[in-house]
């Protein structure tokens, strides 16, 4: 029988495979796999979709998927490129003038924009200010579409003319909504839109105008990445591109975010169900021990003897990763149509490519766990068919947890797509399982000792799992793993959720008020106290750009494309402030000291910034405002929460550096809403002054991050799934037993109540063990992912206290159902057995 | 002997098979006085392990009753049938049946345990050394052989001073020279302690040892053998 050719082999594990079927030999190990599948496709389809739509509603804040900035018009061949390539296209126009009406005088952000503008998200207008709004149109050639402080401003209605240099426009509508607004709305003024047609009658944009030409493009984001490399070697030095991450700070930070969350949650699951794998495998090869010894028996060679039963599960694991892979995809059909009125109307497809990962995901987890124990039935001696006590020598440890580990190591890096990190988790985890396995080995023993007393129901219950202390380690770690994922969801969804919306704060100021005149500074800061606003410090705004660094040009330190680059193109909004403003951080140096006769002043500069500048305490930097030439002494570097809405400066000086230049002053407030009426008061008091609303950009942020929160629900859903399936197989694995030991028990004279008592006891205090171990688990989790994935300030968590009692209660319940059929055994089965 | 202590009458047992229902026991009686023994043989098959259930009270008949220690078992529910079991019977089995979650000396405290005696440790350490196992008290099944394991069973059997012990191939798995020790201590066991001793064997020579035999084929009872 040496040496079966493979056909035969495939044909009998076939044979097999459907035999065993038929007897339900592999319905868990079928289903932990389809749940791994599924769990892993549907993650994938969800993710890789949910993640387009958030890409498109991030690239509303650029409106458009790439674009080509630039203080020069784009040359034609660059236009000509994206045009080859077939990407939607639209230009804008922006700049600074003055809106006149016969009246008064305003100074705005013009805005000129052709069709299709914008290209992605939509212009929402209304009729008359703060009146129901309406999606959608674009100001016609002659019509300027305003913001409602402007027509507060000019004290003049919809319908009213517009002078726009020597151009006369209509106000048609009122503007209310602009996708691409958020990106800097730190200089916002009053917005005028109007159409590109009527620009050059305007007469404003002669050389040297200050204007930013913007570029829109859209398109498959592979033709964008395209035309991305295409243009990027042509960019002249006063262009730029940019894309969503560049976008909006804040929106960037939000993406970064939800992608860390989705795949540490797809992570959890799929481990989950790899552990449900492993159980379910060994319970596989436990019952195929007797078979594998009689075909050795029957001279079947060990290697034939492995694949034959190599050749069965991969048959399962294929079967399974089909029906998975299709339950995945339509589990993510389900779960947009539950999150219809929540998602974008419409939600880029994934194509093949989740369902495949899906599968693969589901293969490595089947070759990683279920192969050790699979290997086990090649090593069966064969002399058990006439000594069925005899058992296959244990594999050695490393190649058992060093196959799933190399799994669970390439299923992470697939997921994460992050080695580093990838690394770090496999053996942050290998690590927590040796510690907590070891304590728990320790504690086990320690009880062994302590049960010679015990009561019946205690020492019956216990004794499965102080009769093998490494296997009830094993088990409690499994059960741990549960609780650990459930009980990091939870913290993830609650706990981390809030920290990051409380970063967002309901009365997070919902306007900004920019370009205050000195003079009506106290006046205005008087006012918002008496409209019962809650307002941030004001800060004198002085433009300069920074032009040498020690001496040497800021041009010859900066690389192309680099932060440090952006932000010595353009002037810098230059403040001075005596305290450290509120959000900001000293990370290096330290705030004013008295300044020595003689010696150059203080600034302090933004950490990241200084980085690109290659900038280091004592650093000298110059600037120049408006002709005149200022010198600094860099004395300290901040970090600075950009997530807050209040005011943020790159660059603070020392007071008394500046305050002989002109200034304007810039501050945020909240007021709560319903206050128009108070807000086009202010405006009019106040008509030098642009208040910017940011609750429509809030609104915004708002909603992205409902939508990562209920999409971080849903791939929990699958996590708890994974561990249900985690806690049946385990207890699948060790049903046989169970069931004869209740049949002997029965037969003996014990009362179902003995039996009841004995179950509860030994899965409370499963339950219990896994729960510590899984507060442990989730307490150093929880401090890791604070400290260097998130970035959150972290503090113990006392309720984590309470998963022991969670994980009895869980595990008991479970553990109760599951063996129900232990419980019922006839006692009959004793002697059937025998 | 003693009065009677195990009753059947018109027993028999049919199950559902794929054409029709199966009789695997067709109606018989016996009667057996308390320490009697009694031995049943037949081939593989024949019915003896169906028989010896309901008469331990493991499965309901499907036709007549049995009387164990004066217990009419098909009126009983499975608890209650278990609290006679508890009370009366002691079980040897081939394959051992050892509980694998208790030693040597937890497995024979078991019955007397369930029985409510506070005695049982001291009680199963008397009965571990009577059968030659006082220095394996902490022993886990799988740590002895068979025919130690066989004699903690056997002593775990006799521990709640049962009124019937019933024994299912008791040897059938040990050597023939370990197989002739356990049973002598069986024997030596029910003498002592005047127990009923209900046998199911495939060996002719230990069916001898009872003192009376009955032998069953493809579920009917055959005329007995008298000694």
């Amino acid at each position: 029988m040496n040496g079966l050719p493979l056909l035969r082999l495939c044909s009998l594990a076939l044979r097999q495979v459907v035999r065993d079927a038929r007897a339900g030999e592999l319905r868990v190990l079928f289903f932990a796999l389809v749940i791994a599948v599924a769990c892993s496709s549907a993650i994938g389809y969800f993710g890789a979709r949910l993640n387009a739509a958030m890409a498109l509603r991030a690239s509303e804040f650029l409106a458009a998927d790439l674009v080509l900035q630039g203080t020069t018009e784009a040359r034609p061949e660059q236009l000509r490129q994206g045009q080859a390539l077939g990407l939607a296209h639209a230009k804008t126009v922006e700049f600074t003038s003055v809106a006149a009406t016969d009246a008064s005088i305003q100074l705005s952000s013009i805005k000129a924009v052709e069709a299709p503008y914008p290209l992605r998200g939509q212009l929402k207008s209304s009729a008359e200010p703060y009146g129901a709004e309406q999606a959608g149109g674009l100001p016609g050639a002659g019509e300027a579409w305003v913001e409602p402080r402007l027509l507060a401003a000019l004290n003049v209605k919809v319908g009213g003319n517009l002078d726009i240099g020597t151009k006369t426009l209509r106000i048609s509508r009122v503007l209310t909504y602009e996708p691409d607004r958020a990106a800097d709305f730190y200089s916002l003024i009053p917005r005028v839109l109007m159409n590109l047609a009527d620009l050059a009658a305007t007469g404003i944009l002669q050389p040297g105008s200050r204007v930013s030409f913007r570029d829109l493009w859209r398109g498959a984001p592979a033709l964008i990445a395209q035309y991305r490399e295409q243009v990027q070697g042509s960019l002249a030095p006063n262009q730029r591109l940019l894309d969503s991450h560049d976008g909006n700070r804040q929106v960037g930070g939000a993406l970064g975010k939800a992608e860390s969350y989705l795949n540490l949650a797809s992570l959890v699951a799929v481990m989950l169900a790899g552990v449900a794998v492993a159980l379910s495998a060994n319970r596989y090869a436990a019952r195929r021990f007797d078979t594998s010894a009689l075909l050795r028996c029957l001279g079947l060679s060990r290697l034939d003897t492995l694949l034959l039963f190599s050749l069965q599960l991969t048959l399962v694991g294929l079967a399974a990763s089909l029906a998975g892979a299709l339950m995945g995809w339509l589990s993510q059909f389900a779960l947009f149509a539950l999150l219809h009125g929540l998602l974008p109307a419409s939600i880029p497809s994934a194509g093949p490519a989740p369902a495949l990962a899906g599968v693969g995901t589901g293969l490595a987890a089947l070759a990683g766990f279920a192969l050790p124990p699979l290997m086990a039935l090649g090593r069966v001696p064969p002399l058990r068919v006439l000594r069925r006590d005899l058992l296959p020598a244990p594999a050695a440890s490393w190649a058992v947890y060093g196959t799933a580990v190399l799994a669970v190591g390439l299923i992470m890096w697939r997921l994460s797509l992050d080695l580093r990190l990838t690394l770090a988790l496999l053996a942050g985890g290998v690590v927590a399982a040796l510690v907590l396995g070891a304590l728990l080995v320790g504690v086990l023993r320690r009880l062994r000792g302590a049960l010679a007393n015990a009561p019946l129901p205690w020492r019956l219950g216990l004794g499965q799992l102080l009769r093998h202390p490494t296997a009830a380690a094993g088990q409690a770690l499994a059960f741990g793993l549960i609780l650990f994922a459930m009980a990091l969801v939870v913290l993830l969804r609650t706990e981390l959720l809030d920290t990051w919306q409380q970063q967002l704060p309901k009365e997070a100021p919902n306007y900004f008020a920019v370009n205050i005149l000195p003079g009506e500074r106290d006046a205005f800061a008087q006012q918002l106290g008496a409209d019962g606003a809650r307002a941030s410090p004001l800060y004198p705004v002085v433009p300069g750009r920074l032009t040498h660094i020690d001496g040497q040009p800021v041009a010859d330190r900066v690389s192309a494309g680099s932060r440090g680059e952006r932000a010595t193109q353009r002037d810098l909004s230059l403040t001075w402030a005596a305290e450290l403003p509120a959000g900001n951080q000293i990370t290096a140096g330290q705030w004013w000291q008295p300044t020595i006769a003689g010696e150059l002043p203080g600034v302090s500069v933004e950490g990241e910034l200084a980085q690109s500048l290659g900038l280091t305490i004592g650093s000298t930097l110059t600037f120049n405002v408006g002709g005149v030439v200022r010198d600094a002494r860099i004395t300290s570097l901040r970090s600075i929460h950009w997530d807050n809405f209040q005011p943020n400066f790159f660059i603070i000086f020392q007071p008394g550096t500046l305050q002989d230049l002109p200034a304007t002053y810039l501050g945020s407030f909240y007021l709560a809403p319903g206050n128009d009426a108070r807000i086009v008061a202010l405006s009019r008091a106040f008509p030098a002054t642009t208040l910017l609303q940011v609750d429509a950009v809030l609104a915004q942020l708002r909603s992205i991050l409902a939508q990562v929160t209920l999409a971080v629900q849903f791939v929990l859903l699958f996590v708890l799934a994974a561990g249900v399936a985690v806690l049946f197989a385990g207890l699948q694995a060790t049903l046989d037993e169970r069931i004869r030991q209740g049949a002997l028990l029965r037969a003996l004279g014990a009362a179902r109540p003995l039996l009841v008592s004995a179950r509860r006891i030994e899965f409370a205090v499963l339950g219990a063990a896994s729960g510590g171990v899984a507060a442990l688990a989730t307490e150093a989790a929880s401090w890791a992912l604070y400290r260097f994935a998130l970035q959150l300030p972290w503090a113990p968590h006392p309720w984590l206290l309470l998963l022991p009692l969670a994980g009895a209660a869980l595990v008991g319940l479970a553990g109760m159902l599951g063996t129900c059929r232990a419980l019922a055994a006839s006692p009959l089965a004793v002697l059937r057995e025998a | 002997m003693g009065a009677s202590i195990l009753t059947a009458r018109n027993l028999s047992k049919a199950v559902p098979g794929t054409e029709g229902e199966l009789t695997i026991l067709h109606p018989l009686s016996l009667e057996l006085a308390a320490g009697d023994s009694l031995a049943i043989v037949g081939a593989s098959g024949s019915g003896k392990s169906t028989l010896l259930g309901l008469l331990a009270g493991l499965d309901l008949p499907s036709t007549g009753e049995v009387s164990l220690a004066g217990h009419g078992l098909a009126s009983l529910d499975e608890d209650r049938r278990a609290q006679v079991r508890a009370e009366h019977v002691g079980f040897v089995f081939q394959s051992f049946q050892l509980l694998d979650s208790l030693n040597a000396l937890e497995n024979v405290m078991l019955p007397m345990e369930l029985h409510g005696r506070a005695d049982a440790r001291e009680q199963a350490r008397l009965l571990l050394g009577r059968v030659g196992l006082g220095h394996r008290l902490g022993h886990w099944p799988r740590q002895l052989s068979g025919g130690e394991q066989q004699r903690v069973a056997i002593a775990r059997a006799f521990a709640a001073e049962p009124s019937v012990l019933f024994a299912d191939e008791p040897t059938g798995n040990l050597d023939s020279q370990t197989g002739e020790r356990i049973s002598d201590l069986l024997f030596e066991l029910n003498r002592e302690r005047g127990t009923t001793l209900v046998l199911v064997t495939h060996d002719e020579r230990l069916a001898q040892r009872c003192r009376r035999q009955i032998r069953l084929d493809a579920g009917r009872l055959v005329p007995p053998l008298e000694p």
